[in-house]
């Protein structure tokens, strides 16, 4: 009896020794671990792809008990808001393209410029803390750990393990996310009216080169948007030129260009919004406004290329002294809808030989 | 050699893992999309629960740690951390079984289903050790709840299927 005592309470203690060797190894990057999950990938993708289409019926019919109602009332919804889009979409479109084309000339990085592979989501995280989603492009088709993963919508998340042909994403939403971000804020919502051009005194290219003298002119455009966050040609439209003997230097009016703020973006979980911390302390909570654009910040050490649409600021907690304000995130991709998946084939620095 | 390999082949920790297998194919397709209240259930707990439940503590464990070490393996979490928490999922509800000599089914029932809820709580936490906080919150309350119901519903045929895969052949006037 002792002696089946001592028996057990040994092999208890090797488990949890085995566990907690195992949980290292893994936290210290070990490429052992990394080839044991792919050898069990290899073994378990028929298994699982076998009892999915097995299963398929009884998931299609909870979903279907589920959520028809809510179906229902999307499908009217959205029906309503493609009417309304129809025309928006066309614009925007046109509009995305110039601005590519207006990045690509300037020789500035787009995401035109990077390839990318088109997935489709085919199974949830099955915890309860976790928040992935698997697709069904693994290295076969190119994907790689780090890769940033983007819907219709906007960013979603990024390849956190990939598999022959399947790779596992971890949502934008997950604690264990987070990316340098910026907050693109305007001064008001009002339409932008840029100071006055006289037209007969705008300066030809010639003029400002033969220019001996410092000359000031100044530009007049009516710009209006409804756009919130974004000064269509705020940075564009030469508000001051000084021409010096050698060389001519134009200065934008800093105070009509958006104000960004870079932060860090944080998944706090599932059904919570997202937050960006780490704010300069400086930043004033009423500089940002509710509605603000966030994007990836980029940068050679970002998780994701510059530009990517994120969401919007639903909220502006200010906290007192030194630390600056948190910002709450509504995300413009519904996360819990998810079907079908861009991988952007743009692998950061940090995350390169994995 | 080859008598040997038939020995492994036909030992009850060998149908462990296939059953095992089986069990996470239906967590990571039928149950990750079956959400009752938005909260996956763990099937795969339950099933650890039960082998613990109709067995002793050391098979509740090792049931745990293998179970859970496939998990990890197809999750993006450390690997070794689902093993701990169906480890301690398995052979608490052996523990908790102990102290009765003959169990009623709902006593049964009803240890499965705290066990298996029991996981639910202590993988936030052993999660939250190793550095990824961010996970103890109000909602694990809600996941506990599901799990402890989705145990009383499924108990009845995982107790079966467990019992199956762990017996043990029993050879008659052998010493």
């Amino acid at each position: 009896m002792a002696q089946n005592k001592t028996n057990l309470r040994r092999a208890i203690v090797l488990l949890a020794l085995a566990s907690v060797f195992f949980i290292t190894l893994d936290l210290s990057d070990s490429s052992s671990t990394s080839q044991i999950r792919r050898v069990f990938g290899t073994v378990f993708s028929p298994i699982e792809n076998v009892t999915r289409v097995v299963t398929r019926p009884l998931s299609g019919a909870w979903n279907a008990f589920r959520e028809y109602d809510d179906v229902v009332a999307e499908n009217n919804r959205l029906q309503e808001q493609v009417a309304l889009q129809e025309g928006a979409a066309v614009a925007a479109a046109a509009s995305v393209r110039l601005s590519q084309e207006l990045l690509a000339l300037n020789g500035l990085p787009t995401l035109a410029g990077i390839n990318s592979v088109t997935a489709q989501v085919i199974g949830e995280t099955p915890t309860n803390f976790s928040q992935t989603v698997e697709i069904n492009q693994g290295s076969n088709t190119g994907v790689k750990v780090g890769m940033p993963v983007l819907n219709a919508a906007g960013l979603i998340g990024k390849v956190t393990e990939v598999f022959a042909d399947r790779s596992l994403v971890m949502l934008i939403s997950d604690p264990d996310y987070a990316l340098s971000v910026k907050v693109v804020t305007m001064s008001s919502r009002t339409p932008i009216t840029l100071p006055a051009l006289e037209t007969q005194d705008a300066p030809t290219v010639d003029s400002v080169l033969d220019t001996k003298d410092t000359t000031t002119t100044s530009s007049s455009t009516t710009t209006t948007t409804t756009i919130l966050g974004f000064t269509p040609s705020a940075t564009t439209v030469p508000a001051e030129v000084v021409a010096g003997a050698k060389s001519n230097i134009t200065v934008p009016l800093a105070s009509q260009l958006a104000v960004r703020e870079t932060g860090i973006l944080e998944g706090r979980g599932r059904g919570m919004r997202p937050v960006v911390r780490f704010l300069d302390a400086s930043t004033r909570a009423s500089a940002i406004e509710v509605g603000a654009p966030i994007v990836s910040s980029g940068g050679s050490r970002s998780l994701a290329p510059p530009d990517v649409v994120i969401g919007v600021v639903s909220r502006v907690v200010e906290r007192l002294g030194t630390a600056g304000p948190i910002l709450e995130i509504d995300l413009v991709a519904d996360l819990s809808n998810l079907s079908f998946l861009r991988v952007l084939l743009y692998q950061p620095i940090t995350e390169s030989g994995r | 050699m080859f008598e040997r390999l038939v020995a492994v082949v036909r030992s009850r920790w060998f149908r462990m893992v296939l059953v095992s297998l089986s069990v996470l194919s239906l967590q990571t397709t039928l149950f990750s999309e079956v959400r009752p209240f938005g909260y996956a259930v763990q099937i795969l707990a339950i099933f650890v629960a039960c082998a613990g439940a109709t067995h002793d503590v050391y098979t509740g464990a090792v049931a745990g740690f293998v179970s859970g070490f496939m998990y990890d393996a197809i999750l993006a979490t450390p690997l070794g951390i689902s093993a701990l928490v169906l480890g301690v999922v398995g052979a608490g509800a052996a523990v908790m079984l102990q102290p009765f000599r003959d169990p009623t089914w709902w006593l049964r029932l009803l240890v499965i289903g705290v066990a298996a809820a029991l996981g639910e709580v202590v993988t936030p936490l052993v999660k939250a050790v190793v550095g990824l906080d961010g996970w103890l919150e109000w909602r694990i309350l809600g996941a506990m709840f599901v799990t402890f119901g989705a145990a009383c519903l499924f108990a009845a045929p995982m107790i079966s299927l467990a019992r199956w895969t762990l017996r043990e052949k029993v050879i008659y006037g052998s010493r």
